[in-house]
């Protein structure tokens, strides 16, 4: 147990804290705007990590989910007449349903076909959000959406509580995965999958279950944060989004439940600090992702792990072994 | 049905059939040669549809030269990203090679914003408008040129692989790696061949775009995309396969567009792709399933 470990309680504690304070301390409402976006991106990292840190598998389908959840919701509370909690939970519903479906098609081939297929997907979404003008407005997009007000706050401090209201939770249900017997299973499948089913594992179904809970997450995300922009349109499926969930994944670290968490916070301020270059800040993207998988594999969380094994090991033999023993 | 309207359609289906071939069959040689999925590939079409734009006004529009130049720009950029990245790839590294040229895609096509702006450019070349008439059909001689250059191109790979040691090797290493290293063959400079050979070949089909199409920075990102379809659907590292597959979505999509909707003319591909996964998984001209 390391400094850090002990501190992991009182850190989330206080974390947990001033996320719920932030409004009253934040210096103004746009960094509330931040906040919501990082709250509601850091689920979708964490999802994405579920899959592909987790699972072992890289998934692009996320943001196919993303954008499905979206416009569940949207089109629930606009055609359907839905109230709004109903509609969001329609929207994971969905992407659950469907999630399942290409999952059991998906799953089926081998680690390679599986990442062109979750392209393939998301494309499809987005050729459907785009052409089929009937159900989804085309490019002029579902206008008039927005989220409730329960407490009057100055805006954005309601959606803020509505964004937290889901991300809390959410995270903490993946929390639960990643710690259950479930995670470690599939963190070793993703491992070494031979050695996991010669133990009687069969990774399908375990791969098949994260798939399935970070689609239905990604789409709740999603909706949440299209209601909070107050339009959903083809841009919900840009690729910049899933740009975004990957980087948070890959800095944080691949499997590493805390190192998404922080990851998917500084990543959501980042960008805004970089807003008088949109160009220039996806080159910084760019370099990021290849210095990251060149040079820090597993993350800042596994370089941090990876350093403390290395203190460790040096420490060992000097500690562990009386003189004169050896 | 218009006899001719189906012809002509016919006729634009297959030059932009053949040059969905060439962007996928680099597409194929890489995977089979490096056992990566080049992300970037898209990219490097661009950057040739932009070498093309950039040098046929100083070579006074003459078509050909500037095509060489483009090609030549683009299989050299290819080497050039082979030592930077791929090399230190190992193929175990699936994942890895994908997040990095995922990288690699981001900082070419925003870098190239950057410098030029994301409007489109037009591309003059010394054929102009003009176009060739075959009884009642008319094709722009740009279309037409973009169709021979891909014959040729092929015919030149086709030559490449199968009658050099330059070529055989690649052929080799993609057919069995183990027994193609036991022979002593050098896999890193093979692959050096096969990112150049690749590159230089999605830049031809880039600079032959370029007059036919708007030249803008995204323009690698959709092709590309049919184009991973395409490598799917005809087998991973196939290079006849993704060929043939290529040349036939070129025409049916070119139909489709004639005859029905938009939708379904982007749709197909992906379609197509997902229905071969459903009932034939190593793809329609693979003999073997490849595992890994």
């Amino acid at each position: 147990m390391g400094a850090l470990d002990r501190l992991t309680g009182p850190l989330v504690a206080a974390g947990i804290a001033a996320a719920i304070a932030l409004p009253f301390w934040a210096p103004s409402p746009y960094a509330v705007y931040v906040a919501i976006n990082a709250a509601l991106f850091t689920v979708a990292a964490m999802s994405l990590n579920l899959v592909y840190g987790f699972a072992g598998l890289l998934s692009f389908a996320q943001l196919g989910f993303w954008g499905i959840g979206a416009y569940v919701a949207a089109i629930g509370v606009k055609d359907l007449g839905l109230p709004i909690i109903p509609a969001f939970l329609l929207a994971g519903a969905v992407c659950a349903v469907v999630a399942a479906g290409v999952g059991h098609a998906a799953l089926r081939l081998n680690r390679h076909s599986f990442v062109v297929v979750s392209i393939a997907f998301t494309l499809l979404v987005l050729t459907l959000a785009r052409d089929w003008t009937e159900v989804t407005r085309g490019a002029l997009g579902i206008p008039g959406l927005g989220l409730p007000r329960p407490f009057g706050l100055t805006p954005p401090g309601d959606s803020y509580y509505v964004a937290l209201a889901f991300s809390l939770p959410a995270l903490g249900l993946l929390l639960v995965i990643a710690r259950s017997r479930v995670g470690r299973t599939l963190l070793a499948i993703r491992q070494d999958e031979s050695l996991a089913r010669s133990h009687g594992i069969a990774p399908r179904a375990y791969r098949l279950f994260a798939f399935v809970v970070a689609a239905a997450l990604t789409g709740i995300a999603g909706a949440i944060f299209v209601f909070h922009l107050t339009i959903v349109d083809p841009l919900i499926l840009d690729i910049y989004y899933m740009q975004t969930f990957l980087i948070m994944v890959i800095l944080g670290g691949m499997g590493s439940f805390w190192g998404v968490v922080v990851a998917g916070i500084l990543m959501s301020i980042l960008p805004e600090a970089l807003r008088f270059s949109n160009d220039l800040r996806m080159i910084l993207y760019g370099l990021l992702l290849i210095l990251a998988v060149t040079f820090m594999p597993y993350g800042f969380a596994g370089w941090l792990k990876a350093r403390r094994g290395e203190v460790w090991r040096r420490a060992t033999p000097a500690t562990r072994l009386p003189a004169g023993d050896a | 049905m218009d006899a001719v309207f189906f012809a002509q359609l016919l006729f634009n289906g297959l030059a932009i059939g053949l040059i969905y071939a060439l962007i996928a069959v680099g597409l194929a040689l890489v995977y089979g040669v490096l056992r990566i999925v080049n992300f970037a590939h898209g990219e490097f079409l661009m950057l040739g549809a932009y070498a093309m734009a950039l040098v046929t006004p100083v070579l006074g529009l003459l078509y050909l030269p500037s095509l060489a130049v483009a090609m030549a720009i683009t299989a050299l950029l290819g080497v050039v990203m082979f030592e930077l990245l791929f090399a230190r790839l190992k193929e175990t590294d699936f994942e890895r090679s994908i997040l990095v040229t995922t990288g690699l895609s981001i900082i070419l096509l925003h870098g190239v914003q950057w410098i030029f702006s994301a409007s489109g450019r037009m591309v003059d070349t010394e054929f102009g408008f003009a176009g060739v008439e075959i009884g009642d059909i008319r094709i722009t001689a740009t279309r037409l040129a973009a169709g021979v250059v891909a014959l040729g191109a092929f015919l030149a790979l086709w030559l490449i692989l199968t009658r050099t040691q330059f070529g055989r090797a690649m052929r080799a290493i993609s057919q069995n790696r183990e027994a193609a290293l036991m022979v002593g063959i050098p896999p890193r400079k093979v692959a050096r061949n096969a990112m150049m050979l690749a590159c230089g070949l999605c830049g031809l089909a880039g600079a032959a775009l370029a007059p036919v199409y708007l030249v803008q920075p995204i323009m690698g990102q959709a092709l590309l995309f049919k184009a991973f379809a395409l490598v799917i659907i005809g087998g991973l590292g196939h290079l006849q396969g993704a060929a043939i597959a290529a040349v036939i979505l070129g025409v049916v999509e070119s139909l489709a567009g004639g005859f029905l909707t938009i939708v379904w003319q982007e749709a197909i591909v992906f379609v197509a792709m997902i229905l071969v996964l459903l009932l034939r998984p190593q793809g329609l001209f693979a003999t073997r399933i490849r595992v890994g």
